[in-house]
């Protein structure tokens, strides 16, 4: 189901519900004016989202009720019991809708059979006119501009004309402000009428008046009727038409009594215009009578059943059980309190690291409850991690919702560029925590629009290479253990190693010496260095040169990783690895100088232990080469200010850390475990540390500073 | 004059009232609160007329001449009443 129709679903069910249970209580307390405020605000913005989604028989039922008991509110100040039970009506109505869009994902067809409550100010005015039902066929409101006494119309007079008039209604559109404040030549009617004419030619009369008007035609009586009749009924007046239709024609009398028979089952269902009909035909001339009784009865039983059975009128306590069973439910949390969830279970992960600490402790000490206290640290332990992983996935979304922009942002960019692209997307439901999924937006729609601006060949060029004339941008996503994968690839030109290193040796990015040293990827990796676009033009899309830099920092700020691979004449592929959840973080613990930190895991290439005389001096700096790869070493515990330390061993540890394609080897003093920790981020004094992203508590109540490797090399 | 002030205080409609006549009506009344509306040789009344009877709602006398009026109008006055 899309994502606008699911929160479609959620807004509506609350917004229904809401609606309901206003009603209800407005029955009891009918000269509540705030409940009613209630009930028509939370109807007028249940009839907006089905607008939105495009649901107009939902947005019609909802407006017709809506617009019963604004009219209550406007004339009475008290609406009547019938328009509460209309609304109610309603609400069910939309509620089955609901369910049903809810079960098949899409808007139900039959909806439009249905309408159960669309002309419920035609309702309600043919009830103020009994004597009129009889004959009434096509009800009118009117109501006329405010401004249409300037223009020459006389709205009164129009309606007073109206053809066969049968009931004549006025009422304010708004409420009369007092009389010394009354515009005498300010229109503020509404005017409402009942006629035997047909629906044309009313709609023929009203054509070219002011303001808004409409014409219900009262057959829907019948419709509406026929919703509720039971199968017994359907089955008494079908065994009437039988007669009816039966060959000899019946005698009179008979006709009359099938009449009358019909007349009273429908009486009985509540039918009370579509008895009177009946009843008037009981009354007739036997020449008119059989054919009357005739078009009667198969109008009353001309849809089948099964289509209307799904339309119930009456809110039924039944029907609303029945209707919460197997329909998936969607709980709102506002995100505050999900966060507040997590944050307690960090805390809880940390007390169970302070209990494993006591246990070791323990067992150090050769404590008795020592065993004891491992075992159930064993057990809690397992248990925070199940509330870990339980509590994180509430943060978590579809990828669905961020990859669903495209298809239209993408046609956007290919009509200005006159490129035919199409998107693919796969792996939709691949879920990611909440703060990834939405923060990956920027960083895609970057890669995408490169994709079409710079990867996508003209149309000219694709046919002389012998590719398909549309291009194709294929977005992809799939879960790879505790990461993300969301890839990017085009099927255009690749990316022009030459021409990278061309404008990186122009922008003086790089010297000759070191470009002439890269290797393939390490050219291409230059396009995420700041400053660097190899576009002919700088279009409106893409080219200001900020583009890839800007992915890479969105990216890792989130604790990710992006590449590029390239194929000269194939196309580009951009891979962007993300964390699952950016609320827990794995790190390496190091000591340096005698402190602990934490180094992100993602961030760390390896930890290797070697020789002092390994590193070797380059200007003040120093640097190991490792695998024919020469890498810059730093002191962590001299960089964090530690200057006087001396060398106690002829061995020493790196750790190599990775970051923005540049390698660095931290010199530590020890490497210790890896930790799951929830990292909270600098406040108060330490806020703004640079080199600190954030800090935990370990099991013995010790602060762990994370570290920001990426700020450190800075 | 299709609105005139009457004897005893009655606000009088005959003829045919133009749109024009309502703000003479409305002033009438705003100045004679309470005071009764004699329609009976009203023959014809433009919507804002009759508006200005239905925000003010005075005592209405006899039936208007006019059949529309007295028809359709009257009643539909009547029933806001209620």
């Amino acid at each position: 189901m899309n994502e606008l129709l699911q929160q479609f679903l959620i807004e509506s069910r609350e917004l229904a519900e809401h609606a309901t249970d206003d009603l209800l209580a407005l029955e009891h307390a009918p000269r509540d004016a705030e409940l009613l405020d209630s009930v028509l605000r939370a109807m007028h913005t249940l009839k907006g989202s089905a607008g939105i989604v495009e649901f107009f028989e939902m947005e019609q039922a909802v407006h017709a009720a809506e617009d019963a008991l604004g009219a209550a509110r406007r004339n009475l100040g008290v609406p009547e019991r019938a328009v509460i039970a209309q609304g109610l009506a309603c609400l069910d109505q939309v509620m089955e809708w609901l369910d049903a869009i809810a079960r098949t994902g899409e808007l139900p067809r039959a909806a439009a059979a249905a309408r159960p409550v669309q002309h419920d100010w035609s309702a309600a005015l043919l009830e103020r006119h009994p004597d009129a039902l009889p004959l009434a066929t096509t009800a009118i409101r009117y109501i006329p501009d405010a401004d249409c006494f300037f223009q020459g119309e006389d709205p009164i007079a129009h309606i007073t004309a109206l053809p066969q008039l049968l009931a004549f209604e006025m009422q304010p559109a708004q409420p009369w402000p007092p009389l010394a404040a009354l515009d005498p030549f300010r229109c503020n009617l509404v005017l409402l009428a009942l006629t035997s004419a047909s629906l044309e030619s009313i709609a023929d009369h009203m054509r070219g008046v002011s303001g808004k008007h409409d014409i219900a035609a009262l057959s829907s009586q019948g419709q509406r009727l026929d919703q509720s009749l039971t199968a017994a009924a359907r089955h008494v007046l079908a065994s009437q038409l039988a007669l009816v239709d039966g060959s000899p024609p019946p005698p009179f009398g008979h006709l009359a009594s099938a009449a009358i028979t019909a007349s009273n089952v429908l009486r009985f269902c509540g039918g009370d215009a579509e008895a009177d009909r009946l009843a008037g035909i009981a009354a007739m001339d036997r020449a008119d009578m059989h054919a009357a009784l005739r078009a009667a009865l198969s109008g009353l039983l001309a849809d089948p059943p099964e289509e209307k059975s799904a339309a119930g009128r009456a809110p039924q306590p039944a029907v609303r059980s029945s209707r919460t069973e197997g329909t998936p439910r969607t709980l709102r949390v506002p995100a505050e309190r999900v966060d507040a969830l997590v944050r307690l279970t960090g805390e809880l992960t940390v007390a169970r690291n302070a209990l494993s600490h006591l246990a070791r402790l323990a067992a150090l000490q050769g404590n008795s409850l020592a065993p004891l206290l491992k075992a159930r640290d064993a057990a809690f332990g397992q248990l925070t991690s199940q509330l870990q992983r339980a509590v994180l996935t509430l943060r978590v979304m579809p990828l669905r919702a961020v990859f669903q922009r495209f298809p239209r942002l993408l046609r956007e960019i290919s009509e200005e560029l006159g490129k035919a692209i199409q998107l693919k997307t796969i792996g939709e439901d691949t879920e990611a925590d909440k703060a990834v999924a939405e923060a990956l937006f920027e960083p895609l729609l970057h890669v995408v629009r490169n994709a079409a601006d710079h990867g996508v060949e003209d149309p000219a060029l694709r046919a002389r290479q012998g590719k398909p004339p549309t291009a194709t941008i294929e977005i992809r996503a799939a879960r790879q253990g505790d990461q993300v994968l969301v890839e990017v690839a085009d099927d255009g030109r690749g990316m022009d190693v030459d021409r990278i290193r061309q404008t990186a040796r122009d922008r003086g990015l790089a010297t000759e010496d070191v470009l002439g040293s890269m290797t393939e990827e390490e050219i291409i990796e230059l396009a995420f260095a700041p400053g660097f676009s190899t576009a002919g033009a700088v279009t409106h899309l893409s080219g200001r040169g900020m583009g890839m830099d800007v992915v890479r920092t969105v990216v890792e700020r989130l604790g990710g990783r992006v590449s590029i691979q390239s194929q000269a004449g194939k196309g580009t592929t951009v891979r962007f690895m993300l964390p699952f959840s950016v609320m827990m973080t794995t790190v390496m613990s190091v000591q340096a100088g005698g402190q602990m930190f934490g180094v992100p895991l993602d961030s760390v290439v390896e930890a290797i232990r070697l020789p002092r005389s390994a590193l070797s001096a380059v200007g003040a700096a120093r640097a190991v080469v490792i695998r024919d790869q020469t890498i810059p070493v730093v002191d962590l515990s001299q960089m964090l200010g530690d200057h006087d330390r001396v060398p106690d061993s002829t061995e020493t540890t790196l750790v190599i850390t990775s970051f923005a394609g540049q390698r660095c080897g931290l010199e530590v003093d020890k490497v210790g475990e890896h930790l799951d920790i929830i990292l909270k981020p600098l406040d108060g004094l330490l806020a703004g540390t640079p080199g600190i992203s954030g800090t935990t508590l370990l099991g013995d109540g010790r602060v762990l500073l994370v570290l920001d490797v990426g700020e450190m090399l800075q | 004059m299709s609105v005139s002030l009457g004897a005893d205080r009655q606000i009088l409609l005959e003829g045919s009232c133009g749109s024009e006549d309502a703000e003479s009506l409305l002033q009438l009344l705003l100045s004679m609160p309470g005071a009764v509306v004699d329609w009976q040789r009203c023959s014809m009344a433009h919507a804002a007329v009759l508006q200005v009877l239905l925000a003010a709602g005075p005592p209405l006398r006899g039936t208007p001449r006019g059949e529309e009026l007295a028809r359709w109008v009257g009643p539909a006055l009547a029933r806001l009443d209620q």
